[in-house]
């Protein structure tokens, strides 16, 4: 632990050193961080908003999300737990890489990033499937004014599913919400996935170890666990509240 | 001016030995318990929660957004490596964000009114109020399916049965 000597206050801000005492990448990562964090909460606060207008008949979520694969039970909430599972499980691999990084084993590197991707991978296919049930939706479906175009006007039919407009387990805005802030979140662990796995070629081919640090694994950890945080809370004010 | 940079390298400076790796990797996996388990409790109280009939109660709503920020916070601080940076960077970067979205929390508590009255649906949107009438005339309506809320109930036929 060497020079980790506590900067004086004033000294700090002289020039000629960094007052945060990180490399350039890292603190713009973080700042990076910041920026679609505050894109997240924006997200999540409007939807708290639409939420509670429709109070009355917004669904419940362990009514629309009861699938489990190859289990033909009711299972309200257990799928969307083991994916919170797998996230977890892969946050703690890539912080174990990042450890592993600290020490310069190129072999712990190499396996811990090798798990996290794997678990990024096992979530966005979960997410695919969770997609899929929502989409296709229940047998029974529910009844809907369905606009039909060459009548030019709304019929009460039957409708299971849901898409943009209409959605079978309540007001079409759980829909759009759920298609909207997963999908968001799905899109950063799919390019977090990505850049895993360019960061995990880069460790094979020992980029690293001739640069003589490991820094690029945490760079790409406080991304990855930022996918994470992200998830804790779409878990939450999605599934569970 | 003289570049005098005391620092040899920002990249290293976290470098460390084996003996407090094995120390570092401890404290990660103690916090991956933690959040496994606060996890399962969520789970199980959400799993239990339609059945008892308490699943819209304020007290467990703020139970639910209390774990999620004690485990947004572990991720933070353990996983990010935060809780080791510097003081100058930990306000730098939580500072802004928790003003921003307090804020923002804040002006949609206060000022959210303006959409409309809350939980109003059933009776403010005529579509959906001649629906439940077409509904009520075929015998498809209110069956009283669901004890807990009305609105369910009057929304014709669920898919939760």
């Amino acid at each position: 632990m060497a020079h980790t000597a506590e900067i004086d206050a004033k000294e700090a801000w002289n020039g000629g050193v960094s007052p945060f005492r990180v490399s350039y990448g890292k603190m713009m990562m973080w700042f990076f961080l910041i920026s679609d964090a505050l894109t997240f909460g924006g997200l999540l606060v409007s939807y708290g908003f639409i939420r509670h207008k429709y109070a009355d008949v917004w669904p419940k979520a362990e009514n629309v999300f009861t699938h489990f694969p190859f289990v033909e039970q009711h299972l309200p909430l257990a799928y969307v737990g083991l994916m919170t599972f797998i996230l977890i499980m892969s946050s703690v691999t890539m912080v174990l890489a990042v450890e592993a990084g600290k020490r310069m084993d190129r072999r712990g590197v190499t396996i811990w990033m090798l798990w996290t991707i794997v678990g990024g991978l096992a979530f966005v296919l979960s997410q695919c499937w969770e997609w899929y049930h929502f989409i296709i939706g229940t047998e029974e479906g529910a009844m809907r004014n369905i606009w039909h175009p060459e009548l030019g006007k709304y019929v009460l039919e039957k409708w299971t599913g849901a898409n943009m407009v209409y959605n079978e387990y309540g007001v079409p805005q759980f829909a759009n919400y759920f298609f909207f802030i997963t999908g968001f979140h799905g899109t950063h662990v799919f390019s977090g996935v990505v850049i895993n796995f360019i960061i995990f070629l880069n460790v094979l081919r020992g980029t690293y170890e001739r640069r003589g640090h490991y820094e690029m694994i945490e760079k790409v950890g406080l991304y990855w666990h930022f996918v994470d945080l992200v998830w804790v809370f779409v878990f939450t004010f999605f599934y569970l509240l | 001016m003289e570049f005098h940079d005391n620092y040899p390298s920002y990249e290293t400076m976290y470098n460390h030995d084996e003996a407090y790796g094995k120390k570092a990797r401890k404290t990660l996996w103690k916090v991956f318990w933690v959040m496994l388990i606060i996890t399962i409790v969520e789970l199980i109280i959400g799993f239990m929660a339609p059945g008892q009939g308490w699943s819209g109660t304020f007290g467990l709503k703020f139970l639910f957004i209390g774990l999620t920020i004690v485990k947004a916070a572990a991720i933070v601080w353990w996983f990010m490596h935060l809780g080791h940076e510097v003081k100058f960077l930990k306000y730098v970067i939580l500072l802004p964000y928790l003003v921003f979205m307090l804020y923002t929390i804040f002006i949609v508590l206060t000022e959210g009114t303006y959409s409309g009255r809350s939980g109003k649906f059933t009776k403010s949107d005529p579509i959906f109020a001649k629906q439940q009438e077409e509904l009520k005339a075929k015998g498809h309506g209110a069956h009283g399916g669901s004890e807990h809320h009305e609105a369910e109930a009057a929304h014709g036929e669920e898919a939760h049965h």
